[in-house]
């Protein structure tokens, strides 16, 4: 019995197409991330698979039964800050440990254990709004840490945090990992799907490939990719890249450009060159080894994190 | 615990703590008894005074108790669904009806604490009611009959306007706008005939003219609001603008897509 089971899941709203006939399975105790750019219809695939939202068409089955059915055993963080600020963590945690139907000292207790559990005894306290952006999503991760849940979905539960935040965070579903329980995780950020199991690239409500992270990088071909930091990034500079790239396409990053080339050592001076030449010096030129964001962008040429 | 308890509990810590909330529907009303008390009777005979400050006391109790309905109550609602916990609640094994019963729990003792705040401060102001405890009786019921409709106006703000701030404002626009062209913040003898229809119509300027009768005199009412015919359709109504709410909270609200 797997623990996620779609078969032609569709789901329309209007005349638009979200989610297009979805084939999904996900064993028990898989770590299964989901990755796509905004729009490519995962957040809705998760709040079907969370019962939050109805198919068109389609079937969705978890642990075996309609998501109706299976509500007592899933966990659901959706992607807004859904805490409330006025009530401390504790009050949080309490409130959603009495609407799961805990008694009173059995709610202290538990809530006691979960807030250690993702490093906010300390605060458990204060109010949320005196919360940093990656406390209020532990807070909210501990809402789904409740023991008898079985299927956890997270959506998109790094964006907005800073880098140690989300090193943090990442390092506390790894040992959700280690306990076996089935994760779902719905990101735009390779870094974050690296720690999975399996992932599924979805983009237009379709999922275009689906393997675990390292055959997905061997599957695309990819072999070494290099990594340019400029302090410009323009439609000039991307061009002059471009020339030394497969199919003349270059990933933007935050620091600059990412170009796919087969042969690196060949290429690498001219690039050099060729934004000198241009009067735009790269700060730092290296070769890197692929990346998911990577992978996604050589199979639709589109990147799948917007850079801000 | 209950979902009931726990929604209650969460609901009334979030109204006793946020400013806003605790002036607009405390503050503001005693704030307009103070004002009442001492700038409008200024003038008017000694033997009317405690009667007309009981009056304005009434009016803004009543203002109280539309505003925790009106504007607090679609805010609570709409906050919820913005910051995403509705939708974490639907994915949730709980119900709906549990969740609106520990709301309209919490609101009742919110709207209560903020009636016998405003009444309280109108007491010390000289204000004074002169009644037998079954007209004291009757008149909670009509106090009821306020926070009933007041309730059922708000779910269906809270459920049809999806922002938090827009909720409010309209909730405000609403309390403000019916309250003054309805007779709760100007007297009745004052209002132009067509206005006096409606200000019987409103279930909320009616009940308000009722507890003023009861409580403070016919004079003050402007008219006698207690014939059986106005308490019928005052309570009809009440309950029907409630039952329309609660439909519409529950099955909108809660809806899946």
């Amino acid at each position: 019995m797997y623990a996620i089971f779609t078969e032609n899941l569709t789901k329309k709203y209007g005349d638009k197409v979200v989610l297009k006939k979805v084939n999904l399975k996900i064993e028990q105790g898989e770590f299964y991330v989901l990755m796509g750019p905004n729009g490519s219809g995962k957040t809705t695939l998760a709040s079907i698979i969370a019962s939050v939202k109805l198919p068109t068409t389609g079937k969705v089955e978890i642990f075996g039964v309609e998501p109706e059915k299976a509500k007592k055993e899933i966990g659901y963080v959706p992607q807004e800050n859904f805490s409330s600020p006025i009530l401390t963590g504790k009050e949080n945690l309490l409130y959603f440990a009495g609407l799961l139907g805990y008694s009173k000292s059995e709610a202290e207790k538990i809530v006691g254990k979960l807030l250690k559990k993702v490093g906010l005894l300390e605060d458990a306290n204060k109010r949320v709004s005196n919360y940093s952006g990656g406390m209020r999503k532990r807070l909210e991760v501990a809402t789904i840490l409740f023991p008898y849940l079985k299927l956890l979905i997270l959506d998109e539960p790094t964006t907005g945090l800073d880098p140690s935040a989300r090193r943090k965070f990442l390092g506390m579903i790894q040992e959700l990992r280690d306990e076996k329980t089935t994760i779902l995780l719905i990101t735009h950020i390779g870094a974050d799907a690296e720690l999975a199991s399996r992932v599924g690239l979805i983009d237009e409500g379709e999922i275009i490939a689906e393997d675990d992270p390292e055959n997905l990088k061997k599957a695309s071909g990819l072999e070494n990719v290099i990594n340019i930091e400029t302090p410009i990034k323009n439609e000039k500079v991307a061009t002059v890249l471009g020339a030394f790239s497969e199919r003349r396409k270059v990933l933007e990053t935050e620091e600059g450009y990412r170009v796919f080339t087969k042969d690196v050592e060949e290429a690498t001076p001219k690039i050099v060159r060729s934004l000198d030449a241009i009067g735009c010096k790269a700060t730092k030129i290296e070769t890197v080894a692929p990346s998911l964001e990577d992978v996604f962008f050589k199979l639709t040429e589109k990147v799948v994190s917007e850079v801000g | 615990m209950g979902q009931i308890i726990v929604t209650w509990s969460k609901t009334i810590k979030e109204f006793l703590r946020q400013r806003t909330v605790l002036f607009w529907t405390i503050g503001w009303p005693i704030l307009w008894v103070l004002i009442g008390s001492f700038s409008f009777t200024g003038d008017a005979p000694a033997e009317i005074v405690s009667h007309t400050r009981g009056a304005i006391a009434i009016s803004m109790m009543v203002f109280a108790l539309m505003t925790a309905g009106m504007a607090n109550l679609p805010g609570n609602i709409a906050q919820d669904r913005e910051r995403g916990l509705l939708t974490k609640l639907m994915s949730m094994p709980i119900s709906p009806w549990r969740d609106f019963c520990g709301r309209i729990l919490a609101l009742l003792v919110f709207s209560s604490l903020s009636a016998v705040s405003v009444v309280a401060v109108g007491y010390v102001c000289g204000a004074r009611f002169f009644f037998t405890m079954n007209q004291f009786g009757y008149a909670l019921g009509f106090i009821l009959l306020i926070f009933i409709a007041s309730t059922g106006i708000g779910m269906l703000i809270g459920t049809f306007i999806k922002h938090v701030h827009g909720a409010i404002m309209t909730g405000v626009g609403l309390t403000v706008v019916s309250a003054a062209i309805s007779g709760v913040m100007t007297p009745y003898a004052y209002l132009p005939l067509v206005l006096q229809h409606f200000a019987k119509i409103y279930p909320i300027s009616s009940a308000n003219s009722m507890i003023t009768y009861l409580l403070v005199g016919k004079d003050y009412a402007g008219y006698n609001p207690l014939s059986t015919s106005q308490i019928t359709l005052t309570i009809i109504i009440s309950l029907s603008v409630f039952a329309v709410g609660l439909i519409t909270y529950s099955k909108f609200c809660w809806r899946k897509e």
